[in-house]
């Protein structure tokens, strides 16, 4: 099981660039880390919450007279804390860090550290903040937007102040021929602004008429998914699944075809959520079209990354990093074939708006998203402290109950959207007995979150004891 | 693709035709309906929000109602089953929100659609009572108890006109009563105008209301 053999940088680099580059992002990138996990234990604390108030509303009974503990008060905190708290400040982290050791270049200067940092700890206050006044109610009630203002401008100005330097790494790299990793760095990081800075100037700071706000809204919710995280992550898979195997990527020059794909569907695809909706009829059809049509690329992909017929590096096999890469390219298949099942238009009367849309989003923000960024942090930390800083035991913890639990949450949603789905088809199946159909599933969802809950804890524990240098959990 | 200005122009161009079909078309073609005239009233459609009602969408926002209620009667061409529950008589269409501050589409029905429960539910009392026990007036529901948009207080002299009617546990001790405070009231009063049962040029009610709306 070890975690920290494989250097992802290129051959023709001596190590000590990576060393330079290394020190010269180590406080970014943990910082970034650190705050990510944080958030994630926050964010699936809440999740397990929300999932018991699904089957006990009233859940804490000593509480429920309380605002700051309303179900439709907690549910954007829980996800908006998933996905700028963890998601893409992991996503962050593992970009610049991607961005620089590819490129062989370090971050330079103290002026432009010290902007990263202030950007960073920016970052973490407007998703304080924000969350708070979510609490407060101050949510502008957009979904995936619901921080005010202030908070989102801030998010909006610290990405650019993170994320500038890495997209230059392209331009100054040290390999001749770019990596397919590091085109998809460049893309995920210049999306964030394009896709949340367009939303948020239509949608909160300067909302148009609300008639033309729905596929807006679809266009975010999908293009944040696909053309911001999902692209750090296949980064990722790109970057360290072929140097952990020691293989060779196969037919790469396919690569550059499912690279265009994923970029030119990514912003379609999030209308599969306003399928017979109030849109025009050809937005409907797209839905459909570009969710069939994304199994393209994704299954070039997985045929990159999965069709080696060479055989592994012995040390590859046990490795966590690489479990949790390919648990991540699995979920991604998960995503394409049931994202479209789920679009067409037969299917998505039964099953949209019921738990089959969550399990989908699951799919790719914990499965597709997340799992590859828990590959990255398990290869990445070792690497800026320039030790084996792991300890093993609570790692493969940690992997097996992420997987565990993450596949019975995605196979719980999935069934009991299934049922209510097939249910509320049926008008004669009043609207409260569709929903106790659902009732034993919410149980079981409530065991799934628990196990994720406990696993981003031992995640946490883990990192705590690799920065805190062995001294909390001494190695036996 | 191995020069940063060739690789960006590249994405650029490939991320403006997704912005250009959802984000540009929707801005320039449906961002500019306008209200119909409306021969009846003489007004226009959809009808104006009262100040109540809007200040209600506030609440609607921030209690995150959305999280388990859309707002929207699916097309008849992929689904009936939304009108066939008695949710609407007919498909919700894009000059529908154009009163709206926000359009509250949701994603998730955890519990009922909402495009038309003024239309169903025409009696404040039942939305007052909902928010505060929803079990009392509907059986079995899965909705949590809002009781901090209401206030319990000692009954001065009579009780007051709006004080809520509750019967069994959720009724207060004796010689104390509910009331709405103002953000149920806007509240209430923005669920008592939602409603999509009127004819649009684009959208005609041609289907009649079904006998007895399910909850």
């Amino acid at each position: 099981m070890n975690l920290s053999s494989h250097i992802p940088c290129d051959d023709d680099h001596d190590t000590s660039e990576s060393r330079a580059v290394d020190s010269s992002l180590r406080l970014p990138v943990l910082l970034l880390f650190g705050n990510a996990v944080h958030w994630l234990i926050i964010a699936t604390l809440i999740s397990l919450v929300l999932a018991v108030k699904m089957i006990a509303p009233d859940f804490p009974s000593l509480l429920s007279g309380l605002s700051c503990f309303s179900y439709g008060r907690l549910a954007p905190i829980a996800r908006d804390l998933f996905l700028y708290g963890w998601a893409s400040q992991a996503a962050l982290a593992g970009g610049i860090w991607l961005a620089a050791r590819l490129a062989g270049r370090p971050l330079v200067g103290v002026i432009k550290t010290s902007v990263v940092i202030v950007a960073i700890v920016f970052w973490n206050l407007a998703v304080l903040l924000g969350s708070l006044a979510i609490l407060a109610g101050y949510s502008t009630g957009v979904e995936w937007l619901e921080y005010p203002n202030w908070a989102s401008a801030t998010l909006f100005a610290s990405f650019l102040l993170i994320a500038f330097w890495a997209i230059l790494h392209f331009d100054y790299r040290r390999n001749e021929r770019a990596e397919v990793a590091q085109w998809y760095l460049v893309a995920g990081l210049c999306s964030f602004p394009w896709v949340y800075g367009t939303a948020n100037l239509l949608l909160t700071w300067k909302p148009l008429q609300a008639s033309a706000q729905g596929p807006i809204q679809a266009w975010f919710t999908g293009s944040f998914l696909l053309l911001w995280l999902l692209p750090v992550a296949l980064a990722s898979i790109y970057a360290l699944l072929p140097r952990i195997r020691g293989v060779h990527l196969h037919h790469r020059n396919l690569a550059t075809l499912a690279f265009w794909g994923i970029l030119f569907l990514g912003g379609w695809i999030g209308l599969g959520r306003l399928i017979g909706g109030p849109i025009p009829a050809w937005m409907s059809a797209a839905a459909t079209v570009s969710a069939v049509f994304l199994l393209i690329p994704i299954f070039i992909v997985c045929t990159n990354l999965l069709g080696s017929s060479e055989t592994e590096r012995e040390e590859a096999k046990g490795n966590l990093s690489l479990g949790f890469l390919l648990n991540g390219l699995y979920a991604l298949i998960g995503v394409g074939a049931l994202g479209a099942l789920a679009s067409l238009p037969l299917v998505s009367s039964a099953l949209h708006f019921t738990s089959v849309s969550e399990a989908i989003y699951q799919l790719s923000v914990f499965g597709a998203i997340s799992m590859p960024l828990f590959g990255l942090l398990y290869t990445c930390v070792p690497e800026l402290l320039g030790r084996a800083a792991w300890c093993k035991t609570l790692a493969a913890w940690h992997f097996w109950v992420t997987i565990v639990g993450f596949w019975l949450l995605v196979l719980f949603l999935f069934l009991g959207g299934l049922v209510t789905g097939l249910a509320l088809i049926d008008p004669v199946v009043t609207f409260r007995n569709v929903g106790s159909f659902a009732y034993p599933f919410s149980v079981l969802e409530c065991v799934a979150q628990t196990l994720l809950l406990i696993a981003s804890l031992i995640l946490g524990g883990n990192l705590l004891q690799a920065l805190a240098g062995n001294y909390l959990f001494p190695k036996r | 693709m191995h020069r940063l200005p060739t690789l960006l122009s590249g994405i650029f161009l490939v991320f403006l035709i997704s912005w250009i079909g959802l984000v540009a078309y929707s801005a320039t073609q449906m961002g500019r309906l306008t209200p119909v005239a409306d021969a009846d009233s003489g007004g226009s459609l959809p009808p104006h929000y009262n100040g109540q009602a809007i200040a209600g969408q506030r609440v609607y926002a921030s209690e995150g109602c959305i999280a388990c209620h859309t707002q929207q009667v699916r097309q008849s061409s992929v689904t009936s089953a939304d009108m066939s529950r008695g949710w609407g008589l007919r498909p919700s269409v894009p000059r529908d929100y154009l009163r709206d501050s926000t359009a509250f589409l949701g994603n998730s029905r955890v519990g009922p659609d909402l495009a038309n429960i003024g239309s169903r539910q025409t009696n404040a009392a039942w939305h007052y009572n909902h928010l505060y026990t929803p079990s009392s007036v509907a059986v079995g529901s899965e909705m949590p108890s809002y009781h901090y948009l209401f206030e319990m207080r000692k009954i001065q002299g009579e009780q007051s006109n709006d004080a809520l009617h509750l019967i069994g546990t959720a009724a207060p001790p004796a010689g104390y009563e509910v009331v709405p405070k103002a953000d149920a009231r806007n509240l209430v009063a923005y669920l008592l105008s939602l409603r999509h049962d009127y004819p649009l040029p684009e959208a005609d009610t041609v289907k009649k209301p079904s006998a007895t709306p399910s909850q």
